[in-house]
C-alpha cells in the first residue's frame, strides 16, 4: 500500500513537472491583489508617488496618440492620423496630421464629423513646409482648421476626423481620428502658491471662473532635474470669480523618492466637469517652482487608506 | 484492509475541510456583458444571461463551477456610451444591489452581503470593461467625474477586483472602421458592432473618446485576459493580434497608441498600461471575441509578459503554450 502510494505520488510529481504549472494555488490572484492594495494604501487616492522612470501621467493623458489603419489584407502600408492635442479650446486653431507608413501619399483630405454624423468641415492636408506643416516632403501631412462659428459647445463636443489618402500606386487608405472641442468655464491665471500643511506639500492654483460648475485640477510634481515624482488631484464646485484650487502632494512621496525641494509643478491640467464629455483646458507645463522644502518636514507616515486595507483583509481571509 | 478505512475517512475529512474552507473564501461573481446592438440586455434578464450562453455552452455555468459559486448577472443598455446613466449608472447600481444581497433579474443573489463580509469579483467582457474603468476611475471625490450617475464609490469600496475578458479598455479599431465607413472589407460581427451607434462612437481609438481621458486609475485591480483568434475579414482591420473585434493594445490596456501592434511576446507588461496602476496581465487564449464570452472554444492558452503562468518557479516566457485546451470560463475557475 505504502509502495503503491509512493509510486503514485512519484508519477504525479513527474507529470506535474512536465507541465507548466499555473502560478496560483487557487489563492494566488487574491494574494497578489491584496499585496497590491496594501502597497497602494500607503497613499491617499488623491495623491501618489511615481516610480523612478515612470512617465508623467498628467502629460500623458493630454498627449494625442496616433490612430493607425492598415490597408486591406496583404497590404501593409498604413495610414496614421493624429491631432496636435487631445482637446482644443474654442477659438483656437485645430492642428491635424497624417502620414502613410510604408507607402507614398499623393494627397490627403479629411472630413470633420460630429457625434451625430453631421459633416461640419473639410480639410486638405499639405506636406509643403508652409503654415502648420513643418517640413516639406517629410511624409508628414498637416492641416490647420478653424472650427466654424456657431459650433461652440456648452461644455465640450467630440469630433471625428475621417481621413482619406490617395497613394502613389493608386490605392486609397482611410483612417479615423478625432479631437475634443472644449469650452471650459475656468482658466488658470498663472498664479500659484505653496505651503506645507500636516506634512504634505500643498500647491494652490488660482483659476478664473466664468461660469459656475465643477472643476478638476491635476498636477505632476517634478524634481528640478525634470524627473516626475508624484501626482495630486482635486475637484471643487466653484462660483464665478477668482478662486483657488489646492493640490495636496502626500508627504511620503518625498521620502520614497528621496528628493528634496525646491520642486517644479511640471504639468497641470484643468477641466470643467459635471457633464460628459468634460471640457479640457490646454495643458500648462512648468507652471511653478516651490520653495526649498526639506524632506524632514514631510510626513513619512503611510496614509493607511482604510478602503484598500479592508479589501486586502477580505482577500486574505 | 482494516487499516484502510481510517485512512480513507481521514482523507475524506480533509477533503471536506478543504471544500468547506474554499466555500468560505468563495467570492460572488458579478457578470457584466459587453456592447450590444439593441437594448435587450437592459430590458430582459434572459437576454443579459444569454449573452454568456451559446447552445449548450454556458460561460456562467463553467465559471461558477457548475453554478456552485454564487453569482449575479448585470444587464445594462449596451447601445449607450460607456459613461451614461443606462450604462455606467445602471451597472453601478446593480453591483451595489448585488453587494447588498439583492437579487438579479433571475432571482440569483450573492450568498453573503458586503456587510456580512462577502467578497465580490466582477467578470466583465468587452465594453463591460470600459464601463468598469469609468466607474472605478471616478470613485473618489477628487476624481473628475466622481459618482457621475451612480454610486461609483460604493462599487469601488465593495468589489475585490475585476477580471477583464477581451476588454475594450482603449476602444476598438472595429469601431473606427464602422464609424469611418470603411467596413466593407472588415465584416464585423453583427452582434457586437453593427453600426456607428452612440456606444460604438465612444469606443473608437481616438483620445477624445477614450475612457482614460475621463477617468483615473481604477480603484481596484483589473486583471486582463483576452483572445487572439482572428475573425476572417474583421481582423484585417485590426493592428497586431486581436480577437476579431478588439486589438491587443486595448484588451491589455496598453499606454501609447490604442492602435499599436502587439502580439503574445511583446504586448505591454504591467509597467506600460493606460494608467500608472490598476491593470495587470493574466494570459491570452486562442478564442475570438464571441468565444471569450460563451465558452464554446476550448483551445490553447499562451503566457504573456508579466502574466500569471509559472513554468516551475519562474514566469513562463511570453508566448509559451501553457494549456492546450481550456476556455476562459474554465480558466476563471482556477483563479478562485
Amino acid at each position: 500500500m505504502r509502495k503503491s502510494f509512493g509510486i503514485m505520488m512519484m508519477t504525479l510529481a513527474v507529470a506535474l513537472a512536465a507541465l507548466p504549472s499555473i502560478a496560483q494555488e487557487r489563492s494566488w490572484i487574491a494574494r497578489e491583489t491584496a499585496r497590491e492594495y496594501q502597497e497602494q494604501a500607503r497613499y491617499p487616492e488623491h495623491s501618489r508617488a511615481l516610480k523612478v522612470g515612470e512617465t508623467d501621467p498628467v502629460k500623458e493623458k493630454r498627449t494625442a496618440t496616433k490612430q493607425t489603419q492598415r490597408g486591406p489584407a496583404g497590404k501593409n502600408d498604413a495610414l496614421s492620423v493624429w491631432a496636435g492635442a487631445v482637446s482644443y479650446e474654442v477659438g483656437k486653431p485645430v492642428r491635424l496630421f497624417a502620414t502613410v507608413e510604408g507607402g507614398v501619399a499623393l494627397e490627403v483630405t479629411g472630413e470633420i464629423v460630429g457625434a451625430a454624423g453631421d459633416l461640419v468641415a473639410m480639410v486638405v492636408y499639405a506636406d509643403n513646409g508652409k503654415g502648420v506643416d513643418q517640413k516639406a516632403g517629410d511624409g508628414i501631412w498637416s492641416a490647420r482648421l478653424r472650427m466654424p462659428e456657431g459650433l461652440e459647445p456648452e461644455l465640450a463636443a467630440s469630433y471625428m476626423v475621417k481621413v482619406r489618402s490617395r497613394l502613389l500606386d493608386g490605392d486609397v487608405r482611410e483612417s479615423v481620428g478625432g479631437f475634443l472641442y472644449s469650452n471650459p468655464a475656468a482658466h488658470l491665471t498663472g498664479r500659484y502658491r505653496d505651503e506645507l500643511r500636516d506634512g504634505n506639500l500643498v500647491i494652490a492654483a488660482e483659476v478664473d471662473v466664468t461660469r459656475s460648475g465643477r472643476f478638476h485640477l491635476a498636477g505632476t510634481l517634478h524634481s528640478l532635474k525634470g524627473e516626475p515624482l508624484g501626482t495630486a488631484q482635486a475637484s471643487a464646485e466653484l462660483q464665478p470669480g477668482r478662486q483657488w484650487i489646492e493640490l495636496s502632494f502626500y508627504g511620503l512621496m518625498f521620502h520614497d523618492r528621496k528628493v528634496a525641494g525646491p520642486y517644479r509643478l511640471g504639468t497641470v491640467s484643468l477641466a470643467t466637469t459635471g457633464g460628459m464629455p468634460n471640457a479640457l483646458n490646454d495643458l500648462v507645463e512648468n507652471a511653478h517652482v516651490t520653495r526649498a522644502w526639506g524632506i524632514e518636514k514631510m510626513t513619512s507616515k503611510p496614509f493607511g487608506n482604510p478602503r484598500l486595507l479592508e479589501a486586502a483583509k477580505r482577500l486574505e481571509n | 484492509m482494516r487499516g484502510r478505512r481510517p485512512a480513507v475517512a481521514a482523507v475524506l475529512a480533509l477533503a471536506l475541510f478543504a471544500i468547506a474552507g474554499q466555500a468560505v473564501a468563495q467570492p460572488c461573481l458579478i457578470f457584466v456583458h459587453g456592447k450590444q446592438t439593441n437594448t435587450n440586455t437592459y430590458t430582459s434578464y434572459t437576454a443579459a444571461r444569454n449573452y454568456w450562453v451559446s447552445g449548450s455552452s454556458y460561460f456562467l455555468r463553467t465559471a461558477t463551477k457548475n453554478l456552485a459559486t454564487p453569482y449575479y448577472v448585470v444587464g445594462y443598455n449596451g447601445t449607450r456610451p460607456y459613461f451614461e446613466a443606462q450604462s455606467a449608472g445602471e451597472v453601478a447600481n446593480e453591483i451595489v444591489n448585488a453587494t447588498n444581497g439583492g437579487a438579479d433579474g433571475g432571482g440569483r443573489r450573492c450568498a453573503r452581503t458586503y456587510a456580512q463580509g462577502g467578497t465580490f469579483w466582477v467578470i466583465a467582457h468587452s465594453m463591460g470593461n470600459t464601463v468598469m474603468d469609468y466607474i472605478l476611475g471616478n470613485n473618489d471625490a477628487s476624481d473628475p467625474n466622481f459618482n457621475y450617475n451612480g454610486p461609483y464609490d460604493q462599487v469601488a469600496a465593495r468589489i475585490s477586483m475585476v477580471v477583464s475578458v477581451g476588454g475594450a479598455h482603449r476602444g476598438s479599431q472595429g469601431a473606427d472602421a464602422v464609424c469611418g465607413n470603411n467596413n466593407f472589407f472588415c465584416n464585423f460581427i453583427a452582434s457586437f458592432i453593427q453600426s456607428c451607434d452612440d456606444a460604438t462612437y465612444w469606443l473608437r481609438s481616438s483620445d477624445d473618446v477614450q475612457v482614460r481621458t475621463y477617468a483615473n486609475a481604477p480603484a481596484k485591480t483589473v486583471w486582463l485576459t483576452g483572445g487572439y483568434e482572428a475573425i476572417f475579414g474583421a481582423s484585417a482591420c485590426l493592428s497586431g493580434e486581436d480577437d476579431g473585434v478588439v486589438q491587443y493594445a486595448s484588451i491589455f490596456a496598453c499606454n501609447g497608441s490604442a492602435t499599436a501592434s502587439y502580439d503574445n511576446s511583446n504586448v505591454c507588461n504591467n509597467s506600460n498600461k493606460q494608467e500608472a496602476s490598476g491593470f495587470r496581465n493574466l494570459d491570452a487564449c486562442h478564442e475570438n471575441h464571441d468565444d471569450e464570452r460563451n465558452a464554446v472554444d476550448s483551445d490553447v492558452r499562451k503566457a504573456i509578459p508579466d502574466g500569471n503562468w509559472f513554468c516551475g518557479s519562474v514566469r513562463c516566457a511570453p508566448n509559451t503554450t501553457v494549456q492546450t485546451s481550456m476556455t476562459t470560463a474554465q480558466y476563471i475557475t482556477l483563479l478562485y
